[in-house]
């Protein structure tokens, strides 16, 4: 069954690569505007060998890594102690749904103006956008933990940090991870972004490069490896979810009494 | 470079909230470290040939020469460039003349320093052009009136430009319909009949004869010969602070603009160490000119025109603006 499924992915996406090479051989689009996948190809083993490309590509998962950390650890914290000290929720819940909608990059100007095109910029755009996403997740899963047993720990003496750590973390971490890798995903687009706009190194640098120096099939063997990034990365943050949550009835797979 | 115009009006809020609260006393003088008396200086260009005789400049030591060091860093456009300068991360940026004028007339404190680039002033071999396709039924700008003109940033230089030169055919430019497109792009979309026209510079330009595209006008020698189109410039704060630094980045550029003027060939060689522009397409690329000093008619000229256009809430002092 799993190397059906193997077979048939793989048939998909030859038959798409295949696609990409004779629409524009065929005339049906332009050769120089969107140029077929062998020359794309051609390009990418160029890049390849290139290091330049690994050190942007070095620096875009910088950008990447250390602006999801900052923000999953901060939409952690934040979500819990919002949620344990009383009437919080109430009154940050406004301030929230008003911030959360900001889009990240209308606050390139502000990045500009405090950090230049430096790694900051890109970290503030990116820690931005993620921290929502953990954050809601939190208060989410939170929100989730089951009265009884949360008044069964009550009963049992159990201090404020035991029922954090014992009832309501266990209840909130599929939330937690599924925040998480909503993040990845984010923290990626806005790192590209971040580095094409503002033109802080890294691989959206890169791609802005290409596209004004009119070199086609580079920026799109460019846009093709940050397909491949946000495929890895999704499939990583999926597989650490799996891992964190092997416990879990969701992962078991078995049905809850 | 389409966004130009429109972040640097975004910056003008967010700089004029910044004054207000006092946070841009932390000028940029520090940032620029001395060291066994080189000072460094953090320039923000955007990566096109048009700033090849900066890298030119620092590859040949003749910054180190004046005591200089350039830190480069690249940026899409004026997006990250003109915020930069005036929040002092940049010391020194590169910027179009007319978007200056538009930051000057709205108190953006910025002053240019040294010249950048000029039209070739060569009527059909400018580095920047205004094209039409192959088959197209346009011949001059006149024809225009009713067709989709694209420019990157309306209501900037080359929207002016073009104005200039339908004006000049005995056109009405109130009837051309202009369209905001990076350039970039504009191969592709006049290429797909998307627009009528394009307002390109190079490698754009190269791109679009390279199809058969047509040059109907050179409308940046509409405006006037030997046009100053871009200057680097940097803060009033900075340039009141270092004007040391400043006479440095000055004389530095001026030599580095010469050179580069007379050694088209090396000019041409270091852009590939910065942009990706494909080796066939860069031999075809016309080189803007390089003169060491700003032509200020030029400029007056330009800015009679902006002027006529709308585009300044109040006349520019190119008194203040121009070193």
């Amino acid at each position: 069954m799993k190397g059906q499924n193997a077979a048939l992915g793989a048939a998909g996406l030859a038959a798409f690569l295949a696609l990409g090479e004779a629409v524009p051989r065929l005339g049906l689009v332009k050769e120089a505007y969107f140029p077929p996948t062998s020359r794309i190809a051609d390009a990418l083993l160029d890049e390849v060998a290139d290091s330049a490309f690994w050190t942007a590509l070095g620096d875009t998962l910088t950008g990447w890594a250390l602006g999801l950390a900052i923000a999953s650890c901060a939409g952690i914290v934040v979500g819990v102690l919002i949620s344990v000290v009383p009437h919080l929720r109430e009154a940050t819940a406004s301030t929230i749904e008003f911030l959360r909608p900001i889009p990240s990059v209308a606050l390139i100007p502000l990045a500009v103006l405090l950090y230049g095109s430096e790694l900051r910029s890109v970290l503030l755009l990116v820690v931005y956008a993620s921290f929502w996403q953990v954050l809601i997740q939190v208060l989410y899963g939170v929100q989730d933990v089951d009265p009884v047993a949360e008044e069964t720990a009550r009963s049992y003496g159990l201090g404020t940090w035991a029922r954090i750590r014992h009832v309501l973390w266990p209840t909130a971490l599929p939330y937690v991870m599924t925040g998480v890798r909503l993040a990845a995903a984010v923290a990626l687009i806005l790192a590209i972004t971040a580095e094409l706009i503002i033109g802080a190194p890294g691989l959206g640098k890169r791609i802005g490069v290409a596209q004004t120096s009119q070199a086609v099939p580079e920026m799109y063997a460019l846009i093709v490896v940050t397909g491949v990034l946000g495929l890895l990365i999704n499939v990583g943050a999926r597989t650490v979810e799996r891992r964190a949550l092997a416990w879990h009835q969701s992962v078991r797979g078995e049905v809850a009494v | 470079m389409r966004r130009r115009l429109l972040v640097g009006l975004t910056a003008v809020s967010v700089l004029t909230a910044a004054t207000a609260c006092g946070s841009s006393d932390s000028s940029g003088s520090d940032k620029a470290a001395e060291s066994g008396g080189t000072t460094t200086v953090k320039v923000g260009l955007i990566p096109i040939v048009d700033v090849a005789p900066l890298y030119l400049g620092q590859q040949k030591g003749i910054y180190s020469k004046h005591g200089l060091k350039l830190e480069i860093t690249t940026a899409q456009g004026g997006a990250a460039i003109v915020p930069g300068v005036a929040s002092g991360q940049f010391q020194f940026g590169f910027s179009n003349v007319t978007s200056l004028m538009v930051a000057q007339s709205n108190n953006v404190p910025v002053k240019a320093v040294a010249n950048a680039i000029a039209s070739t002033g060569v009527e059909g071999k400018d580095f920047s052009g205004l094209t039409v396709k192959q088959d197209s039924p346009i011949k001059s700008p006149k024809d225009l009136e009713g067709k989709k003109v694209a420019i990157n940033t309306l209501k900037n230089i080359n929207e002016t430009a073009v104005r200039a030169s339908v004006r000049k055919a005995g056109g009405d430019p109130d009837k051309v319909k202009f369209v905001e497109l990076a350039f970039d792009q504009m191969p592709a979309a006049l290429d797909s009949g998307q627009i009528d026209a394009a307002q390109v510079v190079e490698p754009a330009l190269a791109t679009i004869k390279s199809q058969g595209g047509r040059v109907i006008a050179s409308p940046l020698v509409d405006v006037a010969p030997d046009l100053t189109v871009a200057m680097y410039f940097t803060s009033t704060q900075y340039a009141q602070q270092n004007p040391e630094v400043v006479k440095k980045f000055q004389a530095a550029t001026a030599e580095a603009l010469a050179y580069a003027d007379a050694h088209p060939d090396e000019a041409r060689q270091v852009v590939t160490t910065y942009t990706k522009i494909p080796a066939a397409v860069l031999e075809k690329v016309t080189l803007p000119k390089w003169p060491a000093e700003p032509n200020r008619a030029s400029i007056e000229a330009l800015m009679k025109l902006g002027e006529e256009d709308g585009l300044f809430k109040s006349t520019p002092d190119l008194d203040k603006l121009l070193p």
